[in-house]
């Protein structure tokens, strides 16, 4: 074994290797963004496209692609899965760092790949290629702009709605085709829903819950309320508002006030709603389908509700595909071509009836393929009459920590750490340091 | 030795006191038998739910109370979960990679240890304690500057950016160092004696010798590198190189709701072969476990 000597030695060069690895991170370098997309001889392209839609959605997007390859013979697309949002979110930043990136994404929060300079604009594509914009509402144009650029193109979009348990609502002795409109009525149902069954002096049937991305649904009271959630030049979150707090206390009075929202259980809601333990849930409208599948009793689906006396604001999430710069200027039009194909009114009508996500052409709705959709499956009827208050929270490059920061709060707040105006403050500052510390372009 | 021949002369002084110490002892084993079937029950629940689960409907997964024993066994689960992905080939190449890297770690770690248990050489000590220093770097810290290595070498998506950065493994040549220093250096002299070469030695002697600890290195390599998630993920790209633990993941979805029932019918699938191997190198594995007295 090593002497003395050879111990002090092994120390240094522990202290050595551990300020290498860690002071000395490899800086990444500026690679050349160069995409993997090919020409052969004979001037067939073939490109690489990243999506992140698993199980059933994931394919009937990889069945549009093939309605793609099939529909020429100049481009073959190869689809691969890379994961959820945040998981093919952090693959592309690797590819960009490395240089060597697909053609073509779908990604949540596409618009911030815009700051990294390694994807082209959408809008670069859309006038020239004789797209008329007016026939895509408008929130979902907004929902892929940031800093006035229109970077991607809309493609999977959902908003938040209220599950609730039909058979539940009918045994409360509540009208199952008159789910609550507002806060207030929430309250009131989710008092007659809440119930200790077995006696035993522990509730175990709650009122109400929220699935796990609760930012998405505290934003959503936000809106409701007239708080707003960042300044339009994205420099400042502004949720320390009076309207805020209020809503935040709202959230705070369900769980701490009323008893109808279990602490701190999110990540079990939608287990607990399948159940039969919970009255009533919000989650996104992209899991009408699941829910429906993996539900023993009649699930109802309604719009979120409103704060009283005002109309529902209703912050819409999803994903939207993006083009990676490349060289050659033949596989970026190419690349295009298939962005255009995937989010055509086809495409849209077959991913909106397959999956339960918004089709985004606004005259779809009245298509007799959509209505015939509808009348087979009612509850999606709640996500698109949300699409009449849908608004886009403005994309800024805080965004994910300023999420993070409300799961925050909320946690704080239901765990009786903090007020709500301690626990918004706090947040808004955290997310201010965020954005200070980030290199300024 | 005491105690024992003491209670072998108790029976004709005091009788019932002998009797009640044998009480005592079987009353003691039972309780110790109790503690362990507890301890096991643990361990084996949660592959008992992975299994249950594997058979459900999918509103039965969430019924409440849970249903321990499925209704009606849905096979579908199995065959829906081997078509939803192309598991053939995920299990081809956890295959490659898992035993390719044992493969080599047994070798690179046998000669490194050969080289630190019986050679003099200089600076063997300082050597060995920079191989051991390695140990308590966590993969986390250097995950990056690997990822750029293998970038740069452009293994992105191949074999070797899975198999090649994990050959070497500090902890395998500790491990298999102690053991080739407990061997006597005796028969290294009678075998050098008789004309045998450090290599002839090391291969027809010394690792014979260390079966034990050579099948419980060999199945750590193999478990870490089957059950290893980060590395793969990120540097395959491509369908066609991903491993099953990489495949597996993506049947998880928050934005539309796992299908557990399909899910856990692909985690059995992919936890058989480790319980397999794990039964067929068993007793060596726990005589390992016993020499080195560390915890798998």
């Amino acid at each position: 074994m090593p002497g003395k000597t050879s111990i002090s030695l092994v120390g240094l060069v522990i202290v050595l290797l551990i300020g290498a690895a860690c002071g000395g991170s490899p800086a990444v370098e500026k690679t050349e963004v160069s995409s993997s997309g090919s020409i052969d001889q004979n001037g067939k392209i073939t490109l690489e496209f990243w999506y992140s839609l698993g199980g059933d959605t994931g394919k009937v997007v990889e069945a549009l692609v093939s309605q793609f390859n099939e529909s020429q013979s100049e481009v073959t697309v190869n689809p691969t899965y890379q994961g959820e949002y945040a998981a093919i979110m952090a693959k592309i930043w690797a590819a960009i760092s490395s240089g060597k990136t697909p053609n073509v994404a779908q990604l949540g929060a596409a618009p911030l790949l815009g700051e990294t300079g390694a994807i082209v604009p959408i809008s670069d594509y859309l006038e020239p290629g004789g797209f008329d914009r007016s026939q895509v509402w408008d929130v979902f144009w907004q929902y892929n702009t940031a800093g006035g650029t229109l970077w991607s193109m809309p493609f999977n979009n959902s908003v938040p709605v209220l599950y609730y348990n039909r058979d539940l609502f009918a045994a409360a002795g509540l009208d199952p085709d008159q789910p609550p409109q507002t806060w207030d009525q929430v309250i009131e149902y989710g008092k007659q829903l809440t119930r200790d069954t077995d006696n035993n002096n522990e509730i175990d049937q709650w009122g109400i819950n929220t699935h796990e991305n609760t930012h998405w649904y505290l934003s959503t009271l936000f809106l409701g309320n007239g708080a707003q959630i960042v300044n339009p030049e994205g420099t400042e979150v502004l949720y320390d508002s009076p309207e805020a707090v209020q809503m935040l206390q709202l959230w705070s009075d369900l769980v701490n006030v009323e008893k109808i929202m279990p602490p701190n259980q999110h990540s079990e809601a939608r287990a607990d709603f399948l159940a039969g333990k919970l009255g009533m849930l919000l989650n996104s409208s992209s899991s009408i389908f699941s829910m429906e599948r993996d539900a023993s009793f009649k699930v109802g689906v309604a719009v979120i509700p409103a704060v009283a006396g005002r109309e529902p604001v209703i912050p819409i999430g999803g994903g939207s595909l993006v083009i990676l710069k490349q060289e050659d200027e033949k596989i970026q039009q190419a690349a295009w071509e298939f962005v255009r194909f995937m989010a055509s009114e086809e495409s849209a009508l077959e991913l909106a009836t397959k999956t339960g996500y918004l089709p985004i052409y606004s005259d779809l709705l009245d298509s007799p393929e959509f209505k015939a959709y509808l009348s087979e499956h009612p509850n999606v009827k709640a996500s698109t009459q949300s699409l009449d208050y849908a608004v886009s929270i403005p994309e800024f490059s805080a965004l994910g920590t300023s999420d993070s920061a409300l799961r925050g709060a909320v946690e704080q707040v239901e765990l009786g750490e903090a007020d709500p105006r301690q626990a918004l403050e706090a947040a808004k500052a955290a997310v201010q340091q965020s954005i200070q510390e980030q290199p300024q372009p | 030795m005491s105690s024992l021949s003491g209670s072998r002369r108790l029976p004709q002084v005091f009788p019932e006191l002998a009797q009640s110490r044998r009480f005592q002892k079987r009353a003691g084993s039972v309780l110790w038998y109790l503690v362990l079937l507890a301890v096991s029950l643990t361990v084996i629940l949660p592959f008992f739910w992975m299994i249950a689960t594997s058979f459900k409907t999918p509103p039965e997964v969430f019924s409440y109370p849970p249903s321990w024993i499925p209704q009606a066994l849905q096979f579908g689960n199995y065959v829906d979960a081997w078509h939803s992905a192309p598991f053939a080939r995920y299990f081809t190449n956890s295959a490659v990679v898992a035993l390719a890297v044992t493969a080599g770690q047994l070798v690179s770690c046998c000669l490194a240890a050969f080289a630190f248990a019986r050679m003099n050489f200089k600076g063997k000590g300082f050597m060995f304690a920079l191989f051991l220093s390695t140990t308590m770097i966590s993969t986390q810290v250097t995950l990056v500057p690997s990822y750029l290595i293998v970038q740069k070498l452009d293994w992105i998506d191949t074999y070797q950016g899975l198999i090649v950065p994990f050959i070497a493994n500090a902890f395998g040549v500790f491990m298999i160092r102690q053991s080739f220093m407990t061997i006597p250096r005796d028969l290294e002299d009678a075998a050098r004696i008789d004309g045998c070469g450090r290599l002839r030695f090391l291969a027809t002697i010394i690792i014979p010798l260390s079966k034990p600890i050579l099948a419980a290195q060999g199945l750590f390599a193999f478990m870490g590198n089957w059950n290893s998630y980060l590395w793969p993920l990120i540097v395959t790209n491509r369908e066609e190189m991903r491993t099953l633990q990489i495949g597996l993941r993506y049947f998880v979805s928050q934005e539309t709701g796992t299908p557990w029932g399909i899910y856990m019918a692909a985690a059995v699938m992919v936890t058989i072969p480790v319980i397999v191997i794990y039964f067929l190198v068993q007793k060596s594995f726990v005589e390992g476990m016993a020499t080195t007295g560390l915890k798998g």
